[in-house]
């Protein structure tokens, strides 16, 4: 099999899925900038999000696209609560805490999902899922060209907000000396409560157009945490173009690694990348 | 407790025990005591790398599996279960062994979501790789256990029962000596140790090696009472919370916590063995609530008890 | 020479910052007994002592870092005691921290601004912004520079000018003069007096006791936790304990 010709497919469609990874990572870069927190729910967070559009999607016939709308503050919501009353008081006692109840989380997560929509796969099917582009001898799905484009909208409005707004310069402070952050009037944890709103709001983004992309089901989660988790480290921590070049590498790695060793290999290599990674570089290529 | 004291109730405890099945003690028993004795050994096992070595390893799985696929394989290869019980142990240790030249260059959290990550390439691999036997039909990636239908079931108790005997002894053991004691300083304070002349890093590969053969043949003990393995059960993240939750809900870093947490565990999932969905969801709400409201688990709770009553004494 | 610039600038007299018999504590180990003090609006004082002595405990205290376990503090006649620090800022206190602390991947404006996040200061931004660049030019040069590739002295600047953008009435400096040469040290003596001069109370916290002294108008001496001399810094400069303990052989 020619297997060097055939590339130019995995490679496309490998750096347009990393868009949706540099959605996912988002989030819980956020959060870890500023709790120094690793939320390992992220990833179940996330699917959470494609589980409710997919009820929005069959009980309203509401597009996910529509869906995305509300979904943003009800998942920000969502966010508040859960970081004011578990994250906070545990991030308080240690870091080891917070991992465990993020852990419980993921399980209550994952399990809720699996008791409401029981645990065969779903999909997000639109009248546009099928809908697919060629370029050349690429056949591009309308869908990935939706995960790149998502991902470059949250990463310009992200930044903007981060920059240019007050709020958002204090999570960025916070993120860097949370102790000076507070000198300078800023209530750390308000600032906490609401970047994880945030993150929250992006895995609800992520969430419907991983589902408007892949097949899901309740374990789906974890994946997505790990290969988010790699992304954010490779990318290097406050480094939104770190975040964003770390995506590319890992979606390209998932389609490359589908290409040349099956199935399997869409989840081993970036698997594998991100031992790799937390080995040898866990800085980052950009990382402070 | 006084050493000697002790001694003789674990010898106590144990002989009784052992001598369950030959009175006649219902079947019923010797199953749940089987998952209490396994599942004692993972906990305190986990109990001493996250508890006592401060290694928030999240991979115990892997040695469970390994150890599992270990005796499965070897059975296909016309090696007895019971030998392929030990070397399950020995490969989980190699492998520890082998991953710690990656994951111990790891911190914190980092540290955690690596070890996370390993029972997830593991089941990738097991997926595609079948050592032995026919090509993979029909998508079935496990394999039965052979020479093992035809066991009596005072085996596998007596098998569980040593090894959670032995997990415990090891902690005990460890607790009271030297290399518990570079433990306890490396668990409060990673630098301090190693200026006192402590080398952090061997202490740590201990505990992580010991951890995952006892661990592995933990694995190795339950997959051939469960007749056969597939790799979507075997490097299940169900082993970490089982884990996770026995030893928070019993006291992390207590002598006595694991032992504590995995009656409960147990009990637990005796109960609920119905209601299969929802009794993870409970498993979950009990691990956030017990880490918010009571971190010290219960022994931790007997322990700040006690406290406060010779504190009483003393004023 | 700097003795009649201190007559010449009006003091009002009014007790703006009062600490009443402070003890605090650091889990069981005490930290600062009984300490008092006072600074009056428009004043310069000095809060000398060796290494360890408490000053930064005494600051973070202040703050609001730190809560004391006895005694109050008072800021403009109201209890200020166990408020958290970003609620303090809020009330007008500006905390310059050791060390500089700036925010490393910011640029020196966005350093300036986040300065500027409590309420109250937030309109009075541009005003503010103008006036720490008349104070420290070199800023608006640079402003566009991560504040981690300044240098000591650069970096000095913006921490001050930050505390500035908070529209404090006290600020509160500590250990300004680290790491820093003489010459930088003296410019920015000079730059305190002029923000003393816009009405701007300045409490120092310093280890260079004899350079502080010979700037300041008040000073207390903290050893081990415990206020042990206070007064006229001119006159503190001439006491014999001082010149023996601080100003060697």
């Amino acid at each position: 099999m020619s297997q060097l010709s055939g590339l130019a497919s995995p490679v496309v469609i490998g750096i347009l899925m990393g868009g949706l990874y540099v959605t996912i990572a988002l989030g819980l870069s956020l959060v870890f900038g500023v709790m120094k927190v690793i939320n390992v729910a992220h990833g179940d967070l996330v699917i959470l999000g494609s589980y409710l559009a997919f009820s929005a999607i069959t009980i309203w016939g509401l597009n996910p696209l529509l869906w995305l709308v509300p979904s943003l503050p009800l998942f920000f919501i969502l966010g508040l609560l859960i970081e004011k009353y578990l994250l906070n008081r545990a991030a308080r006692m240690s870091a080891d805490a917070a991992l465990i109840v993020a852990f419980g989380l993921a399980l209550i997560v994952q399990n809720a999902s699996q008791m409401i929509w029981t645990p065969q796969t779903r999909a997000l099917t639109t009248s546009y899922s099928m809908t697919t582009f060629t370029v050349g001898n690429v056949y591009i799905p309308l869908v990935y060209l939706l995960d790149f484009a998502a991902a470059l909208v949250v990463m310009v409005a992200l930044r903007q907000f981060l920059e240019r707004t007050y709020l958002g310069q204090a999570i960025t402070a916070a993120s860097q000396d949370r102790q000076t952050a507070e000198l300078m009037g800023i209530n750390p944890g308000r600032v906490s409560q609401i970047a994880f709103g945030i993150a929250m709001a992006l895995a609800a983004t992520a969430g419907i157009f991983f589902g408007l992309t892949f097949s899901f089901n309740p374990t789906s989660g974890t994946a997505l945490l790990i290969i988010a988790f790699g992304v954010t480290i490779l990318g290097g921590l406050g480094s939104m173009v770190g975040t964003f070049i770390g995506g590319m590498i890992f979606g390209l790695s998932q389609t490359l690694g589908g290409h040349f060793l099956g199935p399997t290999g869409q989840l081993l290599v970036p698997f594998l990348m991100v031992l790799v990674v937390l080995t040898i570089r866990p800085q980052g290529l950009f990382g402070r | 407790m006084r050493s000697y004291l002790l001694l003789m109730l674990l010898i106590a405890v144990a002989v009784g025990l052992t001598l369950l099945p030959v009175v006649g003690a219902p079947q019923i028993w010797l199953l749940y005591l089987f998952y209490f004795f396994v599942f004692l050994a993972a906990a305190n096992m986990w109990n001493l790398l996250a508890g006592f070595s401060g290694l928030l390893a999240l991979c115990p799985a892997a040695f469970i599996g390994l150890g599992g696929y270990t005796m499965t394989i070897l059975t296909w290869l016309g090696i007895p279960y019971y030998l392929g019980i030990v070397v399950g142990g020995a490969v989980a240790a190699l492998f520890a062994m082998i991953i710690s030249v990656s994951v111990f260059r790891m911190r914190g959290v980092y540290f955690a979501i690596g070890t996370l990550v390993v029972p997830a390439i593991l089941r990738l691999v097991f997926l595609r790789w079948k050592p032995v036997g026919g090509d993979l039909e029909g998508g079935g990636a496990g394999y039965m256990v052979k020479g093992v239908r035809a066991i009596p079931p005072e085996t596998t108790y007596w098998l569980a029962l040593a090894i959670g005997l032995v997990s415990v002894i090891l902690v005990v053991t460890i607790l009271r000596s030297k290399f518990g004691l570079g433990l306890a300083a490396i668990r409060d304070n990673d630098v301090s140790a190693a200026s006192s002349g402590i080398d952090v890093f061997r202490l740590k590969l201990s505990s992580f090696i010991i951890a995952a053969s006892v661990m592995g043949v933990a694995g190795g003990i339950f997959y051939m009472n469960q007749g056969y393995i597939e790799p979507n059960n075997a490097f299940d993240i169900n082993w970490l919370m089982i884990v996770l939750l026995a030893t928070v809900i019993g006291g992390k870093g207590l002598e006595w916590g694991p032992l504590t947490g995995t009656v409960i565990v147990v009990a637990l999932r005796f109960q609920m063995a119905r209601y299969v969905g929802i009794s993870s969801l409970i498993q979950g709400l009990i691990l956030v609530v017990i880490m918010l409201v009571a971190p010290q688990g219960i022994m931790g709770l007997v322990r700040d008890l006690r406290k406060a009553a010779n504190s009483r004494l003393v004023s | 020479m700097r003795h009649e610039e201190r007559k010449n600038i009006e003091m009002s007299g009014n007790v703006v910052l009062r600490i009443s018999d402070i003890d605090v504590f650091y889990g069981n180990l005490q930290a600062l007994w009984g300490v008092s003090l006072e600074v009056k609006s428009g004043e310069m004082v000095a809060i000398a002592g060796a290494n360890g002595a408490g000053k930064t405990t005494l600051l973070k205290t202040i703050s609001g870092v730190l809560h004391p376990s006895k005694g109050s503090i008072e800021y403009r006649g109201k209890e200020i005691t166990g408020l958290n620090a970003f609620e303090i800022v809020d009330r007008g206190i500006s905390h310059v921290p050791e060390g500089r602390r700036l925010f490393p991947d910011m640029t020196v404006l966005q350093n300036l601004i986040i300065g500027s996040y409590n309420s109250k200061a937030r309109a009075a931004r541009r005003e503010n912004l103008t006036r720490v660049y008349e104070l420290f030019p070199i800023l608006e040069e640079r402003k566009n520079q991560l504040a981690k590739t300044l240098s000591g002295g650069q970096q000095q600047m913006v921490a001050i000018g930050r505390g500035l953008m908070a529209n404090p009435g006290v600020i509160i400096i500590d250990e300004m003069s680290l790491g820093l040469s003489p010459i930088l040290v003296s410019e920015l003596f000079r730059t305190l007096h002029e923000i003393r001069g816009r009405g701007i109370t300045i409490l120092l916290v310093e280890q260079n006791v004899w350079r502080t002294l010979h700037e300041a108008d008040r000073a207390y001496v903290i050893e081990t936790g415990r206020i042990v001399l206070s007064g006229n810094a001119q006159d503190l400069v001439e006491e014999e304990e001082v010149r023996n303990a601080y100003f060697g052989a």
